[in-house]
């Protein structure tokens, strides 16, 4: 999972120039340790809900990795 | 077999008046149509089997803006990852009356349909359009009413008026992603809405303008045509009057 999580974060980060992560944990928080910005989260969430079939944003916005995973049930 | 390089556009209002113009044209151009309105015509029926493989129909109702925009990007009509190019927004009601006489029901009933029906559908375009990376473009078909003013059109021209405002926000928040939006404002046509005008009216308005006619409806498709082609990869955020200069 957060391999699949790895992949879609690093093809975003891609997208908007910035380096590959090697890894994340369940603490990583999106904005501050990814760089994420209001338009890359919105990338993310819609790769998550094409890749899960889940809206994870619908809500409320994850703060975390953690976050994430727990709106996937895992 | 598609044809990859193909765009694919989403038209809403497909089967009459300015929509069913707009509709032929992007079909004569070549664009793939996902053409959503209330009931399908013989008109847009006619088109689809002259451009067999090209244009695709879904019954949608606007006047629910959540059903709506699950019908069209929830199930299979248009699926996620499949590439939005661009979305057209045509379809609207018109609810004539005079400001003293303002019914609130059908005026909420025309906001769903003209305006929270289309902002739905362009949060589900954008979204499908980052999804698969697409440059996509947004036109929104706006009126000239909300410029210059016409007695009994007030509550439309403010559904309109607030449509033009969404997509100037749009195309700011979105052109980081290459994603633009436009609004194209037609003047008085002799089709669709319009024919409920008694002769008198629509002679009144044509007399206001500088070419001293009603707007072609084939010259706005054009417009909306070049709005959402490769041409006009520069233009967002505007608003064209395709008007006979009303103003």
């Amino acid at each position: 999972m957060l391999k699949e999580l790895l992949d879609i974060i690093n093809s975003i980060r891609k997208n908007s120039g910035k380096q590959p992560l090697e890894n994340i944990s369940e603490t990583t928080n999106l904005r501050e340790d990814l760089g994420f910005d209001s338009f890359d989260l919105a990338e993310l969430e819609v790769n998550i809900e094409d890749r899960f079939g889940i809206d994870v944003f619908e809500k409320d916005i994850p703060i975390s990795v953690s976050d994430i995973l727990k709106k996937l049930g895992r | 077999m598609q044809n990859k390089t193909t765009k694919n556009v989403l038209l809403s209002g497909a089967s009459k008046g300015l929509g069913l113009c707009i509709c032929g044209k992007l079909l004569k151009s070549g664009y793939r149509v996902y053409a959503i309105s209330r009931t399908l015509s013989g008109h847009l029926r006619e088109l689809g089997e002259a451009h067999k493989g090209r244009l695709f129909f879904k019954e949608v109702d606007l006047s629910d803006p959540i059903g709506a925009a699950n019908a069209v990007f929830k199930g299979d009509f248009i699926p996620r990852a499949f590439p939005l190019d661009a979305f057209v927004s045509n379809a609207a009601q018109s609810y004539e009356d005079i400001v003293s006489n303002i019914d609130e029901a059908k005026l909420e009933g025309m906001f769903k349909v003209n305006v929270f029906s289309p902002m739905l559908l362009t949060k589900y375009a954008i979204r499908n359009m980052l999804l698969n990376r697409r440059p996509g473009s947004i036109v929104h078909i706006s009126s000239i009413c909300a410029h210059t003013g016409y007695k009994g059109l007030s509550m439309y021209a403010a559904t309109k008026g607030a449509i033009e405002s969404f997509s100037i926000g749009t195309a700011r928040e979105w052109g980081r992603r290459g994603i633009r939006s436009n609004t194209v404002s037609p003047g008085f046509m002799e089709i669709g809405m319009a024919t409920s005008l008694s002769d008198e009216d629509a002679d009144k308005i044509r007399r206001r303008n500088s070419l001293k006619k009603a707007a072609d409806p084939e010259s706005v498709a054009d417009t909306v045509a070049f709005l959402i082609s490769d041409g006009a990869s520069s233009i967002t955020g505007q608003n064209v009057c395709v008007d006979c200069g009303s103003r």
